[in-house]
């Protein structure tokens, strides 16, 4: 039959593995989309529609940034993973509902040109974009960043357009005031950011992305229980410390950002130890800034100067392979000692 | 107690074992290489014009690596020459026109009742057989098991058939619970021990139901049920598994006491030994989106693909793929020409539906490379030494120690290319370590001539 015609047909070599996960990047980046969407959802709740439109004009801009820049510099498109449009959601999640809608342009042409294409594209920044471009427009437009609107749910209860986060409160040595109760915070009836103000639309997108395995556990739990651990210890005058610690994980944008930034995986160790010791710093670093900082909020600068700890973090918390037994290490250390000495 | 290891994953696993065994009707030729097995090369010990018998030694070496191979067929010798071989290259193979009179030949006669209880007629008769490592590695079998007797306590049959697709281990014990029992208690005699361990993955319930109600302890076999997740079956995952040892790096199993021995492999024992059978015919299972369905047939070793796969049924697509073994650890054929040997578990016939090929893959630096490697290895990281080329990081990173399951590349979201890197790096150490040694000798007899 067509013995000749399959003869002619050219089969192509690979080395193994020959079938692969279904699971790529676009899915994985298109799933953390997914899980901020009941945070976005919060978001137009509580500060109505112009939130929605800032997310478009980030998202948007970001994804314009990456592809004129893979464009210009004749380099393969890489839109299609994604990441850009995670990068312009998170930015735009961290922004006030009053900040002018020109500010995520510029932020994410800083995070998606200047931090992540510069080094390489998508894995290869070493700083989280979205954290980064929100440092540069807190050191250019701070004005911006620093005024928040009221919420919807809050607008008969307080007067004026902007008021004060129950952070500023926190540090400021006030007591809160009376709207704010923990089940209030916990909803997201508060101002902030847009993302941030939701524990439980938060939370709801975390525990998706560590039941789909997304991402691990580890990093949000060292960096979350770090923090509630060293508040409850410290507390405030004025406040019980369970209390405290309380507000303290439902105020500003630690759960946001110990969710989803801190887990990027482009910025954070890929050691298992590695991370719980990442999210340690992270939160260390936070409870530092919040306590004897200048700014009211600190997971922006803990996450970025964790970023920079992460090649070395990873360099030292490698695991020993299969088959090395303790009394392997131990020889093997005594051994390093023993030829240390004889060169002695 | 899990018997299980770390990390690892779950592949879809696309077996088919209720599709019951079918024996193929043999090839009008067979093509039968003097390569199926890992260590010396056999010489051809007939000519062309010769007539053969089925199941006449044709081919051996007496180097004690290496293992005789056989006629598959009977019937007249057309040509002795080098052929496709299904792992590449051209190998020197004995063509064989099938007379489809199945001729026996009477070189091996069944064991007697003495030598079916002596470790020394039992290897004797596994080297004659030609048995050889049946689940996909071709190491001499009569080697492996001599090699670990005194140092052996505890001898590990493999059931688990971790690799997706392949049904071939599953059918023997559905189809041949019993021999397989003798056969692995030969093994466990060669072995020079008391107790054999039958790992076998859970989703072969029905099998392991099967083997217990056949009362295993007569013939000194344990059933261990595991964990299923792949690479469940490779050796020193089984070895974890099943006793708790860990393999040293670059050690091998007899290294902790333990030897492990494939399914397929005890039942070619069995019938080397009951029925003075050498390994001539395997089960193979024929997939991939290729073909129309799944297929588990027996075939005469030297078959071509391209007889089998017209036995199947045939394409219903046009392949872009030939994969040999399991699609997680199998290798790529070339050539439809090339027959299947002792060791080819599978054909498949991948088409587009199975390539997850990317041009330009990026690493996302996720790390769920390090947290399915079944040997604690960083993956991430050597690959990243690989692509520059720093062999002493690379060496750093244990990277030899990789034994190319593809568990790391099968996770990988981005589709980097991890463990073909891991493979190229390695050959690329054994080339390095071969032209140094090449240079010290050089140097030494240099020394040598001027003193």
């Amino acid at each position: 039959m067509a013995a000749t015609q399959k003869e002619r047909i050219v089969f192509d070599v690979a080395y193994q593995p020959q079938v692969r996960t279904n699971i790529d990047t676009p899915r994985l980046m298109s799933s953390v989309i997914l899980a901020l969407m009941p945070a976005v959802a919060v978001s137009v709740w509580q500060f109505g529609w112009r939130s929605l439109l800032m997310i478009a004009i980030s998202v948007g801009s970001a994804v314009f940034f990456e592809w004129a820049y893979r464009k210009l510099l004749k380099k393969s498109a890489t839109i299609g993973d994604c990441s850009a449009a995670l990068t312009g959601l998170l930015l735009a999640l961290t922004m006030p509902s009053s900040a002018p809608l020109w500010l995520p342009v510029i932020g994410t042409f800083f995070g998606i040109v200047v931090v992540k294409q510069i080094y390489g594209g998508i894995g290869k920044n070493f700083l989280n974009p979205a954290l980064a471009a929100r440092a540069f427009l807190l050191a250019s437009y701070a004005l911006y960043l620093g005024q928040f609107a009221v919420p919807s749910s809050l607008s008969g209860t307080v007067d004026g357009v902007s008021m004060a986060t129950p952070l500023s409160f926190l540090y400021g040595g006030e007591a809160l005031p009376g709207y704010f109760t923990l089940k209030t915070m916990f909803l997201g009836m508060r101002p902030g950011a847009l993302g941030e103000v939701s524990a439980l639309a938060l939370l709801i997108g975390g525990l998706y992305l560590i039941i789909r395995k997304v991402i691990s556990w580890r990093i949000p739990v060292s960096f979350l229980g770090t923090v509630a651990l060293l508040t409850l210890i410290f507390g405030h005058e004025g406040y019980g410390h369970v209390d405290f610690m309380l507000y303290n994980l439902c105020s500003g944008g630690l759960l946001l950002a110990a969710i989803f930034m801190a887990t990027d995986y482009a910025t954070s160790p890929v050691t298992l130890n590695g991370q719980l010791l990442y999210g340690f710093g992270c939160g260390v670093l936070t409870v530092l800034i919040r306590y004897f900082g200048g700014y009211p909020e600190g997971v922006t600068y803990a996450i970025l100067l964790m970023n920079l700890c992460t090649w070395a973090i990873d360099k030292g918390f490698r695991r020993h392979q299969f088959g090395v037994s303790k009394e392997d290490i131990e020889a093997e250390k005594a051994a390093k000692k023993a030829a240390k000495e004889a060169a002695k | 107690m899990a018997h299980t290891f770390k990390g690892g994953v779950h592949p879809n696993y696309m077996k088919a074992p209720e599709i019951p065994m079918t024996v193929m009707t043999p090839p009008p030729q067979v093509v039968i290489p003097m390569i199926q097995h890992i260590g010396a090369p056999n010489k051809p010990l007939v000519q062309k014009g010769d007539y053969v018998t089925l199941g006449q030694k044709i081919g051996e070496n007496p180097a004690p690596v290496s293992a005789p191979v056989h006629a598959s067929v009977s019937g007249k010798v057309v040509a002795v020459e080098p052929r496709p071989h299904p792992l590449g290259d051209m190998i020197l193979s004995v063509v064989i026109e099938n007379d489809y009179q199945d001729t026996p030949c009477t070189d091996l006669p069944p064991l007697t009742e003495e030598q079916l209880k002596d470790s020394d007629s039992i290897l004797q008769r596994i080297r004659d057989a030609g048995v050889v490592g049946m689940g996909g590695a071709m190491f001499p079998t009569a080697f492996k098991i001599r090699g670990g007797i005194g140092k052996v306590d505890k001898l590990i049959i493999n059931g688990a058939e971790c690799e997706p697709y392949l049904n071939g281990d599953h059918l023997t014990m559905l189809n041949y619970p019993e021999q397989l029992l003798k056969g692995i208690e030969l093994v466990r005699i060669a072995s020079c021990v008391d107790k054999a361990y039958y790992g076998i993955e859970k989703n072969k319930q029905d099998a392991i139901d099967l083997l217990n109600s056949l009362h295993p302890e007569k013939y000194g076999i344990e059933i261990v049920p595991e964990e299923i997740k792949y690479p469940q079956g490779a050796e020193k995952m089984q070895v974890k598994a099943v006793t708790g040892r860990e393999v040293k790096p670059g050690g091998i199993p007899s290294g902790v006491g333990c030897n492990v021995v494939s399914t397929r492999t005890c039942y070619a024992v069995y019938q080397a030994c009951y029925e003075g059978k050498p390994v001539i015919e395997r089960i193979v299972t024929v997939g991939g989106s290729a073909m129309a369905k799944p297929t588990n047939i027996l075939t005469r070793v030297g078959t071509p693909f391209e007889y089998i796969a017209e036995q199947c049924g045939g394409f219903v697509r046009t392949p872009r793929k030939i994969v040999l073994g399991g699609p997680m650890m199998g290798i790529c054929a070339t050539t439809l020409e090339a027959p299947n040997i002792k060791g080819t578990s599978g054909v498949l016939f991948f088409t587009e539906e199975e390539d997850r090929h990317v041009d330009e893959p990026n690493c996302i630096r996720c790390g769920k490379c390090i947290t399915v490697c079944p040997m604690n290895l960083e993956p991430v990281f050597m690959y990243m030494y690989y692509s520059k080329g720093d062999f002493e990081n690379m060496a750093k990173y244990h990277i030899t120690d990789c034994f190319e399951c593809g568990s790391c590349a099968f996770n990988c979201p981005a589709r980097m290319p991890l463990t073909h890197a891991f493979k190229t790096a390695k050959l690329m150490f054994q080339a390095k370590a071969a032209k140094e040694k090449a240079k010290a000798e050089a140097e030494a007899a240099r020394k040598e001539a001027k003193s």
